[in-house]
């Protein structure tokens, strides 16, 4: 990321990249003072949750050029592990015989199958919500990269490889609920609190996430690897003549990006109260593309808000009665609006405006040292 | 002394047309090899070759003992051979300070690349690189903003970054102005003895200026090898320019 930032001084430098975040982060915590209804904290919640996922495609696609446009693949992996152990921990009037899952007592399942086994730990379910999700992407890219597969190639592998596990999902109805996906779960308890899904404490987990989400991100952009990974995007063969073994780069990118994704999933069930398969659908996945570009995605903050904003909208549209049918249009209109004037998204509109001001102010401060006096322009 | 660098009988072919043929060649350490010929004599797919962009079909090419031929590409790198393209190949949307920075490869693997680098530690030597190749002004532009020839200086610098043993350069000095080219004959200079240079170029002016022993490549074989006297003076090579007027002209 070009700064304009000119002080020399790395660690100022890096202060001023992190400004964004923590301003937004700020933000994102202030907000149920201001806002108090739960049924709204629930909503900016789930806006809140895209905007990770979001997150986690802007540094696979906007850092490493990777258009994972199976992105959600990893999400719906997260929000399963999720679902699965709030499943097993429901009150037993909710489970079939022997504690097993309503769903699979309705599909005359007898024992609860292996690989559901573990997740009676909720702690394993939480590293299988991040791992899992890594190690198939990691799989995935294995074969990617090392094959040196690369542009669309890369996007239309990943989105087969999200439907065929959405298949797989639909159709194992017995172990995975099927199209109902897995409803009716019990709340998820941390450390001693409960995270009711419209209660404060679930909205600040949310945060919290969010704020660690963007710390994580930027903390690898701005290491060496993350430079390389972007180096790799800018330009792949060159990277080999440096010494450095591109694929496991990328690999590695793509693997860290699934992760996040698969901590925004487990989020989206606790704050949804269930899992689907349309978390990992051909729909989802392809917004995320559109919410990205629209904030930017070569800003971590950028693709977040893009998310937040254009999904509230999304939101905000479609139960508008004036918009009721044509919402789609709208949002259609402005992604080719912005695909068409801000190739950076938002993030690199602010990044052109604050420069501007930044240069009138200077100008501003010149002028009256040469004395020429005030201009309506200074402050 | 034994040779640094071997080619010996490498041949290549794309869809039948032979690039190289049985092509030889040896480079001793600290030397600098001017590698000329006519157009399609297979003077950059020999670089091709050393740095594996093109793997051989036959041959095998050696660099300080080792075989280079069935290696990838970065293995080839990490081994200490630095390559300069012809198109000038940097990384665009970083800054000229971030492209010396992925050139300084001291460290390849991804988790050892994962730490910070708050202290600014390396910016000095960022910044003396900078200043070898006369881009300090636009140590934060992006490369994408440069002109041609500062694009060749960067990655000229790059490859000084990269403190590569063996440095291929591919035409540095195309697109170049006389006062920037005089500037890259200096350098080269100083890079001869502490590295070990083969350069391919067309400026017989800026060869003769640099190199000790010119290799005269044609039709993918290895015509002669001299000083620049002998080698004008050979009378294969002036039947391999016959109607350019000689190799000075070409």
């Amino acid at each position: 990321m070009p700064s304009n930032v000119t002080n020399p001084n790395g660690l100022q430098r890096l202060i001023a990249q992190l400004a964004p975040i923590l301003v937004v982060c700020a933000i994102v915590f202030a907000l149920p003072v201001l806002l108090n209804n739960d049924f709204l904290l629930n909503k900016v919640a789930r806006y809140l949750v895209l905007g990770i996922l979001t997150i986690s495609l802007g540094l696979s696609w906007g850092f490493g050029g990777i258009l994972n446009l199976g992105q959600a693949m990893s999400f719906g992996l997260g929000s399963y592990a999720m679902a699965m152990a709030l499943k097993l921990k429901t009150v037993p009037v909710h489970t079939g015989a022997s504690g097993l899952p309503d769903f699979m007592v309705w599909n005359n399942v007898q024992h609860l199958p292996w690989f559901w086994e573990p997740f009676r730990s909720l702690s394993f379910a939480i590293a299988a919500g991040l791992i899992v999700p890594a190690l198939v992407a990691a799989a995935l890219g294995w074969f990617m990269f090392r094959g040196r597969v690369t542009g669309v190639y890369v996007s239309i592998i990943t989105l087969a490889t999200m439907v065929v596990i959405n298949l797989v999902i639909i159709d194992q109805q017995s172990f995975t609920g099927g199209f109902n996906g897995i409803t009716d779960l019990a709340q998820l308890e941390l450390f001693g609190v409960a995270f009711d899904a419209y209660g404060r404490a679930t909205y600040y987990l949310v945060a919290g996430c969010v704020l660690l989400s963007l710390l994580v991100a930027f903390a690898f952009t701005k290491s060496k690897a993350g430079l390389i990974v972007q180096a790799i995007r800018d330009h792949e063969s060159r990277v080999r003549y440096f010494g450095y073994d591109v694929a496991l780069y990328q690999i590695f990118v793509f693997a860290l990006s699934a992760a996040i994704a698969g901590l925004a999933g487990m989020l989206y069930t606790v704050v949804m109260e269930f899992a689907s398969p349309t978390f990992l659908g051909v729909q989802l996945s392809l917004s995320v593309v559109v919410w990205c570009a629209v904030g930017g995605r070569q800003s971590l903050v950028g693709a977040f808000l893009g998310a937040v904003l254009v999904a509230g909208m999304q939101g905000a549209l479609s139960e508008s009665a004036a918009f009721l049918e044509t919402w789609t249009l709208v949002m259609g209109a402005l992604f080719v609006l912005v695909v068409l004037f801000l190739p950076k998204g938002l993030a690199g509109l602010a990044q052109v405006v604050w420069r501007w001001i930044v240069q009138r102010r200077q100008a501003s401060t010149r002028g009256v040292a040469q004395g020429v006096g005030q201009t309506e322009g200074s402050t | 002394m034994s040779s640094h660098l071997d080619l010996r009988d490498v041949s290549v072919s794309f869809n039948g047309f032979k690039a190289l043929n049985a092509l030889n060649m040896s480079v001793r350490k600290g030397e600098l090899r001017c590698l000329i010929g006519p157009n399609g004599a297979g003077k950059t797919t020999a670089l091709d070759i050393i740095c594996g962009k093109v793997k051989p079909s036959a041959g095998t090419v050696s660099f300080d003992g080792t075989a280079l031929q069935d290696l990838e590409e970065y293995e080839i790198a990490r081994a200490g051979v630095g390559r300069k393209f012809q198109v000038p190949s940097v990384f665009r949307e970083l800054s000229v300070s971030e492209n010396l920075d992925v050139a300084r490869a001291r460290r390849t693997s991804v988790l050892g690349n994962l730490r910070w680098n708050i202290g600014n530690s390396g910016r000095e030597d960022i910044e003396r690189l900078a200043e070898l190749v006369g881009l300090t002004e636009q140590l934060d532009r992006p490369a994408a903003y440069l002109s041609h020839g500062q694009t060749q200086w960067l990655e000229i610098g790059m490859l000084v970054a990269q403190d590569a043993e063996l440095i291929l350069m591919d035409e540095p000095t195309a697109g170049m102005t006389a006062q920037e080219t005089r500037k890259t004959a200096e350098l080269f200079a100083r890079l001869k003895g502490k590295h070990t240079l083969i350069v391919v170029e067309h400026d017989m002016g800026f060869v003769k200026a640099i190199g000790d022993i010119i290799s005269v490549m044609h039709m993918g074989q290895m015509l002669a090898e001299g000083t620049a006297a002998e080698v004008e003076a050979h009378p294969e090579v002036r039947r391999a320019y016959l109607g350019s007027g000689g190799i000075s002209h070409a």
